[in-house]
């Protein structure tokens, strides 16, 4: 009865004990806390894109560009429509709106997935990232270039964990289920999957869509965190950095992209402290240092030569631990 | 017309080349019947254009009654066709196991919102699927490696985990694409009874390609044999292994 519920139980418990935090949350180290709640949302971002890169095998360099749709309209929300419904009804219909515009999105993306594949499909979702990045740029209700102000403060600890629990839970149970089972098919081996009588076409679509789903609310969640937002700020290097968690984290494996979700943030954190703690160092070397794409793209080369399965790809060393800690066999999880 | 399947003045062209010229037959809903033909006389390119991978360049294929031309893949294997690879194509990363799983995909009776949540019916139709599964894996001695990678076993049970994916589908037509190939020959016969005893069982009409001749003549009723795309014979396997014109295809190619 309880292992039946276990799952659920765990999703209750981490709202929950988030909804408590954020109680107390005026009490942290700011800058700390700053970092977990990045940590968080790259989070909800990496595991997202896991379902689309991960599971489903399309390569798509378009999260930023849903993020930002997502950011942005749930900011518009906030200001124009939802303001006065008090944070406990109004901020989760942003968040949600968000999302929902840029699923809509997700659906523009998905249909060339159904013709391009590999590195075509790279860069058309990269094109997408960047044409939304424009017209954003051009749009005067929203700041254009100069970005968007004044977005209330509304993000806390509740929130980004409450939704990261939903991602965890809501994707892992997807593909764990015989149906989830056609995203893996689809990345395997596609005409075998078509010829087992699965819809590709649906499940690619599919794939996009829930992806873009959560990287909207991840982007709504950004927003009325940082309370300015900028187009700039939603780069293809951002959606580089979201395609480095999953790869890191082992193409596949949900636990594993949040491990690595969390490592790069606080990597990326630990980069600008470069220049202040390692200051004997000289000027042209701490340039180097403080670039992170540079320092991300060498980390990045070195774990695929030494783990090409990422970090914690298949037989990792995390899977072997949790599975002696909950006495739960590789059988058993995949006849229970 | 009884017959299950029925292939009509089939024709498929790349570019110059004529892969299939004007081939028609069929097979009865009970029916074991065989492809047979030298190297790349058209064999596979006949499954290709049943199962909806190439669009055919003419001709009709009819399955129960109705042309199964113009639709896709999928829906072909839903109207219960289903049927296994040349070089094999399990899916590399999964489990024996969720190779025949996802062949259930098409029936499962939830769907999206169901798998995320594994609420309501979810429970139920995850049981049948793996009991289903593991009753079909029992059958062909196949359960003790159900969780290996499917793509690690030796050769010979590789072929079959393909076998039992396709019949998980529940398909009534199977069409096997040199299921034998690379087998020595004692166990070319041990899959040509199990072949037999499949269609039994699971009461499905069987296409069968091979290129081996000797292969196929004790268990087909009846065999079509292709020779640069075209039907040079066909009727039961002792009038097939007289026939001047089958020999003189066969012997062509051993003297190539
Ligand atoms: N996609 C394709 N494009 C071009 N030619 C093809 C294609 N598929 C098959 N052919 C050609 O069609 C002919 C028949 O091939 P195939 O059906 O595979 O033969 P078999 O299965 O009988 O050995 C061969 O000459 C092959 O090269
Ligand atoms: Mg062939």
């Amino acid at each position: 009865m309880l292992r039946k519920y276990w799952k659920a139980a765990t999703l209750l418990g981490v709202v929950l004990v988030s909804l408590l935090i954020s109680q107390v949350e005026g009490s942290f180290n700011q800058y700390i806390f700053q970092i977990v709640i990045y940590a968080g949302i790259n989070i909800i971002l990496a595991v997202s894109l896991n379902l689309i890169n991960g599971h489903t095998g399309q390569f798509s360099l378009g999260h930023a560009g849903f993020m930002a749709i997502g950011a942005y309209t749930a900011a518009v929300l906030t200001r124009d429509v939802v303001g006065s419904w008090g944070m406990w009804i109004g901020f989760p219909v942003a968040l949600i709106g968000g999302g929902l515009m840029a699923a809509v999105a997700g659906v523009v993306v998905g249909i060339p997935s159904l013709r391009l594949r590999g590195d075509y499909l790279a860069i058309v979702t990269l094109g997408f990232g960047e044409i939304i990045r424009v017209i954003i740029q051009n749009l005067d209700f929203v700041g254009g270039a100069r970005g968007f102000a004044a977005i209330p403060k509304l993000t806390d600890f509740f929130w980004v964990f409450a939704i990261v629990g939903l991602v965890m839970w809501s994707l892992s149970n997807l593909v764990k289920s015989t149906y989830g089972k056609g995203f893996l098919a689809v990345r395997d081996d596609e005409i075998a999957a078509e010829a087992m009588g699965i819809n590709t076409t649906r499940y690619k679509v599919t794939a996009f869509v829930t992806g873009a789903f959560f990287a909207g609310l991840a982007g709504g969640l950004y927003a009325h965190y940082v309370t300015y937002i900028t187009p700039t700020q939603f780069s293809f290097i951002l959606s580089i950095e979201h395609v480095m968690m999953v790869i890191v984290g082992g193409m596949g494996s949900n636990v594993g992209v949040a491990f690595a979700a969390v490592l790069l943030t606080v990597l990326k954190e630990l980069l600008k402290l470069v220049p202040d703690l390692l200051w004997f160092l000289p000027e042209w070397l701490l340039r180097i240092l403080e670039n992170r794409m540079l320092l991300f793209s060498i980390l990045l080369v070195v774990i695929m030569i030494l783990r090409p399965q990422g970090l914690f790809g298949e037989g990792d060393w995390v899977r072997r631990w949790w599975r002696k800690l909950t006495g739960r066999g590789r059988k058993a999880e995949a006849t229970a | 017309m009884d017959d299950l399947l029925t292939v009509d003045k089939l024709t498929m062209r790349f570019g110059g080349l004529t892969a299939v010229d004007s081939l028609s037959f069929s097979v009865p809903a009970d029916g074991l019947h065989g492809l047979i033909g030298p190297n790349g006389a058209g064999k596979t390119t006949v499954f290709n254009m049943i199962t909806g991978v190439y669009a055919p360049t003419a001709g009709d294929i009819r399955f129960n009654g109705s042309s199964v031309v113009g639709k896709k893949p999928f829906q072909i294997c839903q109207t219960a066709i289903a049927r296994t690879f040349q070089n094999i194509r399990l899916c590399p990363t999964l489990t024996v196991f969720e190779n025949i799983q996802i062949a259930q995909v098409k029936n499962l009776d939830y769907g999206f919102f169901t798998a995320t949540t594994h609420a309501g019916r979810f429970r139920r139709d995850e049981e049948r699927v793996a009991a289903e599964t593991f009753e079909i894996l029992d059958l062909f001695n196949l359960r003790r490696v159900a969780h290996e990678k499917a793509t690690q076993l030796a050769y010979g049970d590789q072929r079959r985990v393909e076998i039992v994916r396709a019949l998980a589908t529940k398909p009534k037509l199977l069409l096997l694409d040199e299921p034998a190939a690379g087998m020595n020959p004692v166990e070319k016969q041990e899959l040509m009874e199990l072949i037999k005893e499949v269609k039994e069982r699971f009461n499905v009409a069987i296409l069968l390609i091979e290129h081996d001749m000797k292969v196929v003549m004790g268990i087909c009723e009846h065999i079509v044999v292709l020779d640069h795309g075209a039907k040079i014979a066909a009727g039961p396997p002792a009038a097939i292994q007289a026939d001047p014109a089958v020999i003189e295809a066969y012997l062509g190619e051993a003297t190539h």
